[in-house]
């Protein structure tokens, strides 16, 4: 959840994907300003933070890059509990990815928080010779479901910084007023930790 | 065979070995296009001219007898080790010739792919590498995707690992795709379930120079062809590993799975890890972990130790189970929580499975993982993070919830690891590397008072008129070559740094199967387990000492003098003892298992 003060919001952002769609890569060209061509699995899940400055506040993303492997699938929850945002992201290059990314909105809208901001984010945009993800078709999909969408390269960097700081915006507004405190303590932790193994 | 004297030219490699007669080598050459493991004939090595004399027996073994714990030697023949596998034989008496490939009498062999195992240790070979810095170059991964069992070149590899459903599905081959293999896993499977039908159970089974070696586990099956010589024993607990790494990586309740459905397809769900397969698989070859099942330490002062472990307790008791440092696959200092204990082998396998994949390098990790020794049913939850390019902290919790607990402790490690400079010794140590046979002190009960690093006595060694022993040519006094020293209460070994003539991958990775044959045959529960044994061939002399406290193994030049070798196995000892404090862990919870 996000969490203000004096103007200083610490959100937790949380990447959800397919395998291969290119999560780190776009988190790493935020974050580190880098691109390798051959990014490694991601292994469970890997934590970075970065902060970016919005007007007169700045947001602090504490972001959770997930691994897209099967095997990772029933954690998931792990990571987005209590997530303010979410970028879902899939390779504009495979139609299958963005399936995956469909079946990743649902289950954000049946399980996640209900005021995070979920972003679309159609990755390898700089891929226009193999695109098999219309743009427009997804648009639509996008408005359809609440989400703001981008096409992304994180190779050649085109709306990745801008992806980010469109979720940074877009945050206060859902800043829940009733609970300046912060952090929201995990009220039902027992239901998440009794599917822990691979394939339950 | 002709007695071709351009032959010779083809021993090139770095052993202080003057004999070059070409008779000598044809018949190196000669054992090696036998199919089948040999005796040694004893006469074999009669034409080299440093050998007058007859009582140099290559395949001699000794009785070495044991009193008040120190060595000695008995003047008597023999006990039975008929059952070991002749060195002589391809593969491993192989490196000697080194690129021999031109030579006619290798004929037999020059067929053989150079699989990668070979392409890359030629390469490396010719760097000289003295260190254990292989294990960076080595790049993890697949290789030959695009092979499968009807190539040539797949049936030629030396060493093959596939892992498949009971129903026979592939699930990893480590060469090969593995949905290409699916009709060679079939067979497999069929092999297995045959016998599986007729009340028994396939272990092994022997073809030619091949091994094919069968671990039943539920569900899964894993198989190993082999050519390489090892023994069933060693080929079995590599099976073991591999299965240990996939329970790691899913736990055992993947069996569940396949009690829903038996054709159940596992491939991906193990999609991302076959840098981690093979790492393992490359890890068989030059870690001596793996078949001692004992992990070892990164050389500190005892104080050094002591600071980082400090720390680690301090951590282990807010609610962390196992607290981890580790430099490369050497352990700094580990803690567990009350009544917890790490298995060895759970740590060779974590630590690979963390060296083997990039992603935990880049960040802060935080991803489940299984210990199969500490509970094949469960996940934990391991926080990973490098604190430098070599050296990493691993937080292992029950707890899903624990990451931003973790990454406290981990600040708080890092921190007084920074103050208390435990960092930057670690950066020496692996500068200065471990013990080293040049520098087994002469007569370590005269040393008197604590020595700067692992009891070097740098004045001395600098100084010519420093007293030593006659040497034969390279290594430590007597033709020390190389030891490891594994104390069982600890669970830990030491192990010297690699020095001429181990100069090459390639003849580390030869000395590593020759100690992991004598690991083999000491414990061999037919014919043992035996206290010593000691073995002459043509590559070394190779020591061996069991005791209830500790194994020592040790390699010499082939010539050494046998009284003199076990003198110097009782100082390698008794200075393994003096340096205790800085290559061991002490007082870690004891692992009772």
């Amino acid at each position: 959840m996000a969490t203000t003060g004096n103007k200083n919001i610490n959100a937790k952002l949380v990447l959800l994907g397919d395998v291969g769609a290119g999560k780190s890569s776009l988190v790493l060209r935020f974050v580190k300003g880098q691109f390798v061509e051959f990014q490694e699995s991601t292994i469970g899940a890997a934590f970075f933070s970065q902060t970016v400055a919005i007007n007169d506040a700045t947001v602090k993303f504490e972001i959770w890059d997930t691994a897209g492997q099967e095997r990772y699938h029933s954690l998931a929850p792990m990571y987005y509990r209590g997530a303010a945002a979410a970028i879902i992201v899939y390779d504009i290059t495979n139609q299958a990815s963005f399936e995956r990314a469909k079946k990743w909105v649902q289950e954000l809208q049946s399980q996640g928080n209900p005021n995070m901001v979920t972003a679309l984010a159609g990755n390898k945009a700089d891929l226009l010779d193999e695109r098999k993800v219309v743009s427009e078709a997804t648009s639509t999909y996008a408005q359809e479901n609440g989400l703001f969408f981008m096409e992304t390269s994180a190779k050649t960097a085109s709306n990745v910084n801008d992806i980010f700081y469109e979720i940074a915006k877009r945050l206060p507004r859902v800043q829940p007023a009733q609970n300046p405190a912060g952090m929201v303590l995990t009220d039902r932790p027992a239901e998440r930790t009794a599917s822990a193994s691979c394939c339950s | 065979m002709s007695s071709d004297s351009s032959s010779s030219s083809s021993v090139s490699d770095g052993f202080a070995d003057p004999n070059s007669d070409p008779k000598l080598i044809d018949e190196q050459f000669d054992s090696l296009t036998l199919n089948e493991p040999v005796q040694l004939e004893p006469n074999r090595r009669e034409n080299g001219n440093e050998i007058a004399d007859g009582s140099l027996n290559p395949e001699r073994s000794n009785i070495v007898a044991e009193d008040d714990g120190r060595l000695r030697v008995e003047d008597q023949e023999i006990f039975g080790e008929e059952e070991l596998p002749s060195p002589s034989s391809s593969g491993y008496a192989g490196g000697r010739g080194s690129s021999s490939a031109t030579s006619p009498s290798r004929m037999g062999e020059a067929s053989e792919i150079n699989d990668d195992e070979i392409q890359e240790l030629r390469n490396d070979g010719s760097l000289g590498v003295i260190s254990d810095s292989h294990a960076s170059s080595w790049v993890p991964g697949k290789r030959h995707v695009d092979e499968d069992d009807a190539s040539i070149s797949w049936r030629k590899r030396k060493k093959h690992f596939f892992i498949l459903s009971n129903s026979g599905k592939p699930i990893y081959s480590r060469y090969g795709d593995e949905h290409k293999l699916a009709g060679f896993s079939a067979t497999l499977q069929a092999i297995i379930s045959y016998v599986e039908n007729g009340g028994d159970r396939v272990k092994l089974v022997k073809a030619g120079k091949h091994q094919v070696v069968f671990l039943v586990k539920g569900p899964i099956y894993l198989v190993c062809i082999s050519c390489t010589e090892e023994p069933f024993e060693s080929l079995k607990g590599q099976l073991e590993l591999i299965y240990g790494q996939l329970i790691l990586i899913l736990t055992k309740s993947i069996n569940r799975c396949f009690e829903k459905n038996p054709k159940f397809d596992m491939t991906p769900l193990l999609g991302g890890t076959d840098a981690v397969f093979s790492s393992l698989i490359h890890l068989f070859s030059w870690n001596p972990s793996t078949f001692l099942h004992a992990y070892t330490c990164l050389p500190l002062a005892y104080a050094t130790r002591q600071a980082a472990g400090a720390i680690l307790q301090d951590v282990a008791d807010s609610g962390v189970l196992f607290a981890i440092l580790m430099c490369k696959h050497k352990v700094i200092s580990l803690v567990g929580a009350q009544k917890a204990s790490l298995h060895p082998d759970d740590m060779l396998l974590l630590s690979n499975f963390v060296l083997s994949s990039e992603s935990f390098r880049t960040s802060e990790s935080f991803s489940p993982i299984c210990l199969p020794r500490y509970n094949p049913m469960a996940f934990l939850y391991a926080y990973v993070h490098f604190l430098d390019v070599n050296t990493y902290v691993m937080l292992l919790t029950t707890s899903s919830d624990a990451f931003y607990h973790l990454k406290e402790c981990r600040i708080r490690i890092e921190t007084v690891l920074l103050k208390s400079n435990v960092l930057s010794e670690v950066q020496r140590s692996m500068i200065d590397g471990g013990m080293r046979v040049e520098d087994l002190p002469v007569d370590p009960l005269s040393r008197s008072g604590p020595s700067p690093h692992l009891g070097k006595q740098s004045l001395a060694s600098d100084s010519p008129e420093r007293p030593r022993e006659p040497c034969i040519g390279l290594g430590g006094p007597a033709g020390l070559w190389h030891f490891i020293y594994r104390s069982i209460y600890l669970d830990q070994y030491v192990s010297s740094e690699f020095s001429p003539p181990f100069n090459s991958l390639r003849q580390q990775k030869r000395l590593y199967r020759a100690y992991q044959r004598l690991y083999a045959s000491m414990h061999d529960k037919g014919i043992g387990p035996h206290k010593t044994q000691f073995r002459r061939d043509a590559n070394y002399v190779l020591l061996c000492w069991v005791t209830p406290d500790f194994e020592f193994y040790a390699a010499f030049d082939p010539l050494a003098d046998k009284a003199l070798a076990i003198k110097t196995c009782n100082r390698v000892c008794e200075w393994v003892k003096d340096v205790e404090n800085e290559i061991f862990l002490q007082g870690a919870s004891p692992f009772s298992w």
